[in-house]
């Protein structure tokens, strides 16, 4: 059992590194990214490839495989510059699905469909499942200490600031003379950076990558994820990401206590259950658990801005 | 069933009777997303045979217990669902998982942690994991499936076979191999062209196709691509033969599709063993006339760990794979039913399990060295079976 709940909890960590990246590029700049499974493969094969082929050491592979999804998204951010809400949702889920697709058909490079297996882990093999379990366990908490940390800087930074201007009304942050494109793209490529390190750390503790595992299925649990915890909010991310693994885990117990139902009908009712408790969360919180709280900064009276209030 | 299981436990005598710690068994299937439909089927299978095991007083005077998680037919979901099985539930074989994906994704857990695993996923590197022996499959590889049908092709005559193959795994290697069959029966594989299967029209490949003038094209794809690839065949005024796999070329492809266009389409399917007694008892109690082969195999593979488990005296994952090979081929006597071959095993004789999916030998790396397969032809808008063998 505590291994289980272990590696639920990597999961869970690693879940909570791709709603962080999607909170920069969601929560704070108002991007809507329905492609973030495609920046969490592109990290994923760009770490695998790199350790497994080149043999290189796994920390090279999971910042390259960091910086890689960064410039993917920056590419896509900067072809995508002028879409803005669906059209942007739309044209970031199909940049997933090419990622997904290109990954089964490179064969040459990406062993198709097949998947890349046998990615070296941090002492795989050399310690037993147990402990491999622990030590990644350790080695996610630790890089998502640092990612919310380092978020919450530029979060309360003035940087932060100019992308919650940004999301909620780019037209004036242009009329305040903040280059829009500019800090689009930045914030962009950071949040993908970040998915794509959740990506590249999920293919060394997994120890396999495939395209069938990068479907959007996966985006939708992440948006779910950070809708959950409080859009904008970093810790709502973590916390979202977290929840929404314990429902999908915890419906395999409850379940298993109705009587009379035939196997099927208990993964139906599963994926009901899951359904409902989101439905049920986002019913009695519509700003997630954590609801976005926007820092105060204590000003003169006078000079007190009109604060929009974060939906 | 349970109340059956019930009173035997209560009326055997009470050596007979489960004692001792339980054995623990999972069974991870794809009872939701796109293996959805052959999941449930499955499932109820491995559930009748331990059920039938537990029935007959368990194994060695143990019960067996088995935990079910569904694959979604995700490898994510696959996964977190076996370290369930392996970290909570303690099962010492995990048996059934569909896609090879899953599989593949699902697999190092089961061998890092010593528990055997058994699947129905064909594709060629599943067994090329280093698995230590922790893995056999009931399906037959691709080498073993497109050797068959290029043995059935030289014996059709076919001089010139042309492949036009979705993008799969196996899509390349079954065209190298293939072309490897022809060219040892004196034929050949003139040309191949291998599609995205998403595609709404393939005129251009086949075009490419018909330049090369070929008498037989196997249709290596699934249904909804293989139907548009007909139909622009026999608009395009191809007279050859056709073949395809029977998974793709269906009933629900026949209903779509005019008689005329399907018409002479050979199809090759690896088959259960249709007439075997453990076939019959399978369909009899799942219910069904026809059964797919993954129910059949389910049935086998719970067979096969519950009869490995007997023959070790030993639970663990890593008994069950040292001991598999003893009992499911050699020189013991033949049974096709888990119940007898446990009394055979309790009486210390060898047996050998011949079941509803096929003979279950397997070679070292796991694969099955030989199973039946079921050759047919569309005439007139309806399948007819050529041969079975």
């Amino acid at each position: 059992m505590e291994n289980y709940i272990v590696a639920m909890l990597v999961f869970a960590g690693l879940y909570g590194l791709m709603a962080l990246g999607l909170n920069v590029v969601w929560g704070m700049a108002g991007m809507i990214n329905l492609g973030l499974v495609g920046f969490f493969a592109f990290g994923a094969y760009v770490s695998a490839l790199l350790t497994k082929v080149l043999g290189l050491p796994i920390w090279f592979g999971v910042v390259a495989g960091a910086a890689g999804a960064a410039a993917a998204g920056m590419v896509v951010a900067m072809v995508t510059a002028k879409l803005r809400g669906d059209y942007l949702a739309i044209v970031t889920l199909g940049f997933s699905e090419v990622i997904r697709i290109t990954a089964s058909n490179e064969i040459w490079l990406t062993n198709g469909t097949d998947g890349i297996s046998g990615i070296p882990g941090p002492l795989r093999g050399q310690v037993t499942p147990e402990a491999f379990n622990l030590i990644f366990l350790a080695l996610v908490a630790v890089v998502v200490a640092i990612v919310v940390f380092l978020l919450q800087r530029v979060r309360h930074a003035p940087y932060g600031r100019v992308l919650r201007a940004i999301r909620d009304d780019d037209q004036v942050a242009a009329v305040a003379g903040k280059t829009v494109i500019r800090f689009k793209v930045e914030a962009f490529a950071l949040g993908c950076a970040v998915i794509g390190l959740s990506g590249a750390l999920y293919g060394h503790y997994t120890s396999y990558i495939a395209p069938d595992g990068f479907v959007p299925l996966i985006t939708i649990y992440i948006v779910l994820a950070l809708t959950a915890g409080g859009t904008g909010n970093n810790y709502g991310a973590v916390v979202g990401s977290v929840l929404v693994v314990f429902f999908m885990e915890s419906t395999r117990f409850l379940t298993e206590v109705v009587p009379g139902l035939q196997a099927v009908q208990v993964a139906a009712l599963r994926e009901m259950l899951i359904g409902g408790a989101l439905i049920v969360i986002m019913r009695l919180r519509p700003g997630g658990l954590l609801p976005e709280r926007l820092p105060r900064i204590d000003l003169p009276e006078s000079n007190l801005p009109q604060e929009k209030k974060a939906t | 069933m349970g109340t059956a299981a019930a009173v035997t436990a209560l009326a055997a005598p009470s050596i007979v009777r489960a004692q001792g710690e339980p054995i623990r068994l999972g069974a991870l299937n794809p009872l939701t997303g796109a293996g959805g439909s052959y999941g449930p089927t499955m499932r109820k299978a491995i559930e009748g045979v331990v059920d039938r095991v537990n029935a007959a007083g368990g194994i060695n005077g143990r019960k067996v217990e088995l935990a079910g998680e569904d694959t979604q037919t995700n490898p994510d979901a696959a996964v977190r669902a076996a370290r369930k099985l392996i970290d909570v539930d303690k099962v010492s074989a995990i048996m059934g998982t569909w896609a090879s994906a899953c599989t593949t994704a699902v697999a190092p857990l089961c061998w890092e942690s010593k528990v055997f695993l058994t699947t129905v996923s064909g594709s060629d590197t599943i067994t090329k994991l280093p698995h230590q022996g922790y893995l056999v499959r009931t399906q037959p590889n691709t080498h073993l499936q497109i050797g068959r049908l290029g043995e059935f092709l030289l014996e059709l005559g076919s001089k010139k076979v042309f492949v036009l193959a979705a993008q799969t795994p196996f899509a390349l290697p079954s065209q190298e191999r293939l072309g490897e069959v022809l060219k040892a029966g004196g034929s050949e594989l003139i040309g191949g062209v291998i599609y995205d299967k998403d595609k709404t029209t393939f005129r251009s490949e086949i075009d490419q196709a018909l330049k090369a003038n070929p008498d037989m094209i196997y249709l290596n794809g699934y249904t909804p691509d293989v139907t548009i690839v007909m139909r622009e065949l026999y608009k395009a005024g191809y007279e050859g033969g056709k073949i395809g796999q029977a998974y793709a070329v269906n009933k629900k492809l026949l209903e779509s599709l005019p008689a005329d266009v399907t018409e002479g389409c050979y199809t090759v399917a690896p088959s259960p063993s249709v007439n075997s007694a453990a076939y019959k008892r399978l369909a009899e109690f799942l219910g069904k006339p026809d059964l797919d082969p993954y129910s059949c195999q389910c049935n086998d593979q719970a067979s096969l760990v519950c009869l490995a488990i007997a023959k070790a005296g030993d639970a663990s994952g890593t008994a069950i794979k040292d001991a598999v090979r003893k009992i499911s081929q050699g020189p013991g006597e033949k049974v096709d039913d888990v119940v007898d071959g446990l009394k055979l095993l309790a009486a210390g004789k060898d047996i050998n399990y011949e079941g509803a999916s096929g003979a279950c030998d397997f070679d070292d790396i796991g694969d099955i060295l030989t199973t039946n397969f079921r050759y047919e032809q569309v005439q007139k808008g309806a399948f007819k079976t050529l041969k079975v063998g």
